[in-house]
């Protein structure tokens, strides 16, 4: 299947997708005119427009089939109303009721045709770009026949697959995070193609410069490396924006060294070989320990907080004492250590602590990293109700099909009366 | 297709997730350069760049009008605006489309109650959905996910958490109320799904006496006769039919023959997710006096009926056991399952080539490279 | 003749599915047999049931089988084939046969 999927901006059509141009269209979309033009001329146009964004991916005769003119809606009921009428006050006199329907209460009315294209939500590629788990229904199409989708644990490899109600599926995280994370800078290329060349290389090396660090932190002052450890937090968490990503960048690896010293002071060399995860768990426990160390201090500051974090603290004591004891005598000066982290500062290392854990650099991802959602991803953020999407696994539940209730309609569509109603009107009509 | 200009006016903006969501919104100050400096990046080429207008209108709307729409701010929507009442950006998506609106998703928290009230507590679904407003399917979809999420940590396969963090800041979420705050409604839980029978207009006189109810609406749209008069003056609310339709649903009469035959449509009171809670509503309309009381009975008509739904289940799956047959040879490396099949003439047709007859037919082509024909898996077992 | 209990291939390539069926026994594989009397599918299936995943749930093959015919053939002397003589002394209808190797 040829992809005539590319937004131009001379034909202007709306797409599944969420790329600039898309948006730029999208935001100069008026309906199509209807002075002097044929009522076939109207709905030609509509339909024109309508399955531009509707399965495009979806041939024309294909779609004839699947389109259904019996359109699925529900009224919420209430409770209170069912329970005071059982339906003969409704019907009372000459068949609608007795008393005049009060004023003020304007009936909503349900918006039927823009449910035409309902069917087409059921598909597997349409549902993930619903669940914002790819950033266009072509690029859901490719996860799927690229093999990275499941659904109800199984690998489904057709696009064209109908989601039943209650189906789960799942797409691998890295593609999910790959499409809707911001692509990567030359710069980061190159790093992944220079870490690519290195990889034989560096094990050596990272082994000398160890050691290096070691010696270098044997120096340094305990405080000063506290200190360090708090400015480069500090600066991390800072909501300057005017920071060159090339100089984040250093910062955040300056930010993991700093962290990394002041484990190795700890004397436990063995969690700085370790994976990332426990070096974040111990670096919480020291933290947790100097609180603790500070909680008896400032306890009529805030008695709530710090005994809520002393009762954190003991449970973990058993683990955590010979760490917080090596803590101490590496830093010399604790006290002095102590008061100086305020709450504020303990608050701000905890976060990018955090961060650090959970989006790490990591060049040999195929997206930016750290991570951060792609440009403009947030105006096409949405998730419509008959979906309810688990983003940590990047995991979704087709609940039901899309319905139409009064004043809303499920399906998302760009589009507004004007088109969906000579759009459903011509696939009312079998022309083949 | 025209070569790309490398855009170079993209912002160096800090991660907005990197600040902590009580953070002002960040005013974004992008340095817009003008159209004319992209040619910068193509000084040394001799021919001219093919920056059409409709381009660097474009380029200028991204840079002006839609340099908000770059990045969001945690917790605020971030949509287009209406291009006539420069409004909007609220919770509408689609500027030209009014009736499509970006509902509120479960945040993170209230998740976890969900599943915390369902899977520890051992709260029933109906129960959890009727506190929380939140749909019966819904529950459980979240009570699966959640349960999946858990066992892929354990399993330490990847989580995309940035990114999880990142579209509940971008889309509305419900929060889980703090202690002492009332619950906010994720969903209208009682939607009535409109029923095809219902579509077309009837003419059907009833003398102005006589009180025509939402039963007798059914039965006329169902096209069953009215009911006996004994019978119609034992239901004195249409709910009344819910309790029994609810403890043996195939209590419900049918009306029709052969492919023809249906069952009666029952009222709204009977068809809704919660029918339950129109008993207690008239319950309460009654002895507005005795609150407890009304809770109290409530609670038992909740535990009765769910008793009979539970008991109910357990019969069919008893049903379902009994009928296949587990053989675990020794020494094999798979089981097998015999489930009992009855093949007569009822079941295979007359000729035995019946195509509802289960095994596969002799004599009948297959139908599965013809056209039109799905052939593609039309289901997937959990 | 000989009457038989045997298995028909059906199924695409590399996707076989089995009629169980009362055939004479000179008679064509995919001729019409006298009678189907059941179902059998040899592609295992993985038990997947998402809620309570048993890590040691072994794969299972589906068999469908009209127990009362397959008596009614077994008594007026249909003779099953050996693939279908495990089938039916695993549903209890026949007497295992030993294994060969104990045979010597």
């Amino acid at each position: 299947m040829r992809n005539r999927a590319s937004t131009s901006l001379a034909k202007a059509k709306i797409r599944q997708s969420w790329s600039k141009y898309n948006l730029y269209n999208m935001q100069r979309f008026r309906n199509p005119g209807t002075v002097n033009r044929t009522f076939f001329q109207q709905k030609w146009t509509a339909k024109a427009l309508s399955r531009a964004y509707h399965g495009e991916q979806v041939r024309e005769g294909q779609w004839k089939r699947m389109f259904s003119k019996r359109i699925r809606s529900v009224i919420p009921m209430n409770t209170n109303d069912l329970a005071a009428d059982d339906g003969s006050k409704a019907s009372a006199g000459r068949g609608s009721g007795l008393e005049k329907a009060e004023k003020g209460i304007t009936k909503r009315l349900t918006p039927y045709t823009q449910m035409a294209f309902a069917p087409l939500e059921r598909r597997l590629d349409v549902a993930i770009f619903r669940s914002l788990f790819a950033s266009s229904t072509r690029q859901a199409r490719q996860f799927v026949i690229h093999g990275a989708v499941t659904v109800n644990g199984h690998k489904m490899r057709h696009p064209s697959y109908l989601l039943n109600p209650g189906d789960l599926f799942q797409v691998d995280p890295e593609r999910v995070m790959f499409a809707t994370g911001a692509p990567k800078t030359k710069f980061e290329r190159r790093e992944t193609r220079q870490l690519k060349q290195k990889a034989e290389e560096t094990e050596a090396e990272t082994e000398e410069a160890k050691e290096a660090v070691e010696q270098e932190d044997k120096a340094e002052n305990t405080k000063d490396t506290l200190k360090a450890l708090m400015a480069q937090a500090k600066n991390i968490m800072s909501k300057d924006k005017d920071v060159l990503p090339a100089k984040r960048k250093q910062e955040l690896r300056g930010f993991q060294k700093a962290v990394r010293r002041v484990l190795s002071r700890s004397e436990t060399s063995t969690v700085l070989t370790d994976n990332l995860e426990t070096q974040f768990s111990e670096l919480t426990l020291l933290l947790k320990a100097k609180r603790a160390e500070k909680a008896p201090k400032e306890s009529k500051k805030d008695k709530k907080g710090s005994t809520e974090e002393k009762a954190v603290v003991e449970e973990s004591e058993g683990a955590s004492d010979a760490l917080s004891e090596a803590f101490k005598s590496a830093a010399q000066g604790g006290e002095v250590d102590t008061s100086e982290l305020s709450d504020e500062e303990f608050d701000v290392l905890k976060r990018a602590l955090t961060q650090m854990r959970d989006n790490p650099i990591d060049n040999s991802k195929t997206y930016a990293t750290p991570w951060r959602p792609r440009d403009f991803m947030s105006a096409f953020a949405f998730i419509p109700r008959y979906l309810e999407v688990n983003q940590n696994i990047c995991a979704a539940v087709y609940l039901r099909h899309p319905v139409a209730r009064p004043g809303s309609a499920e399906v998302p569509t760009p589009f507004g009366e004007a088109v969906s109603t000579p759009a459903y009107g011509w696939y009312l009509k079998r022309r083949w | 297709m025209a070569p790309r200009i490398q855009s170079r006016r993209v912002s160096n903006a800090l991660l907005p997730y990197l600040t902590s969501p009580s953070s002002s919104p960040s005013v974004l100050s992008i340095p817009s350069l003008s159209s004319s400096s992209q040619y910068l990046s193509r000084q040394f080429s001799a021919t001219a760049a093919p920056q059409t207008k409709l381009r660097r209108q474009m380029f200028e709307w991204l840079s002006t009008s839609g340099a908000v729409l770059k990045h969001h701010t945690p917790g605020q929507t971030n949509y287009l605006r209406n291009f006539l009442n420069d409004e909007g950006g609220g919770d509408r998506p689609f500027p030209s489309n009014p009736t499509f609106t970006s509902e509120n998703i479960l945040s993170e928290e209230l998740r976890n109650e969900i599943y915390v009230l369902v899977v520890e507590k051992k709260k029933s679904v109906r129960a959890v959905s009727v506190q929380l407003g939140v749909d019966m399917k819904r529950i459980a979809a979240v009570v699966r996910l959640v349960e999946l999420e858990k066992r892929q940590r354990a399993q330490g396969k990847p989580i995309a958490l940035p990114y999880a963090r990142s579209v509940h800041e971008m889309v509305p979420t419900t929060p889980l109320a703090q202690d002492g705050e009332r619950q906010q409604f994720h969903e209208p839980i009682n939607d009535l799904p409109a029923h095809p029978t219902t579509g077309p207009q009837i003419f059907y006189p009833v003398p102005e006496s006589r009180s025509f109810t939402r039963v007798d609406a059914g039965r006329v749209f169902s096209g069953a006769p009215s009911l006996e008069r004994e019978v119609a003056e034992k239901i004195t609310h249409p709910s009344d039919l819910a309790e029994k339709a609810i403890e043996n649903p195939n209590s419900i009469e049918w009306v029709g023959k052969g492919d023809n035959a249906r069952q009666v449509l029952q009222p709204a009171d009977v068809r809704i997710p919660h029918p339950q809670l129109v008993k207690l509503e008239l319950d309460r309309a009654a002895h507005p006096e005795e609150r407890r009381e009304v809770g109290k009975r409530h609670a038992e008509r909740m535990e009765r009926q769910e008793k009979a739904e539970q008991e109910r289940r357990e019969r069919a799956a008893a049903r379902r056991e009994k009928s296949i047959k587990h053989v675990e040879p020794e020494g094999g490396r798979f089981d097998y399952r015999f489930s009992d099949a009855v093949f007569t003439a009822e079941t295979t047709g007359k000729d035995g080539r019946a195509p509802w007859a289960s095994g596969r037919r002799y004599g009948v082509p297959t139908n599965d490279r013809k056209r039109g024909v799905v052939k593609i898996p039309t289901r997937v077992e959990a | 003749m000989v009457l038989r209990i045997r298995l028909a291939r059906f199924g695409n390539k590399h996707d076989p599915f089995y009629n169980i069926v009362v055939a004479q026994a000179r008679s064509a594989r995919g001729a019409k047999p006298l009678e189907v009397i059941g179902t059998f599918n040899p592609i295992p299936k993985q038990p997947t049931n998402l809620y309570n995943e048993n890590a040691n749930a072994r794969a299972y093959k589906e068999i469908a089988l009209d127990r009362s015919r397959a008596k009614y053939w077994l008594g007026v002397g249909a003779q099953p084939s050996d693939p279908v003589w495990k089938l039916l002394s695993m549903a209890g209808l026949v007497e295992k046969k030993p294994a060969t190797y104990e045979k010597a």
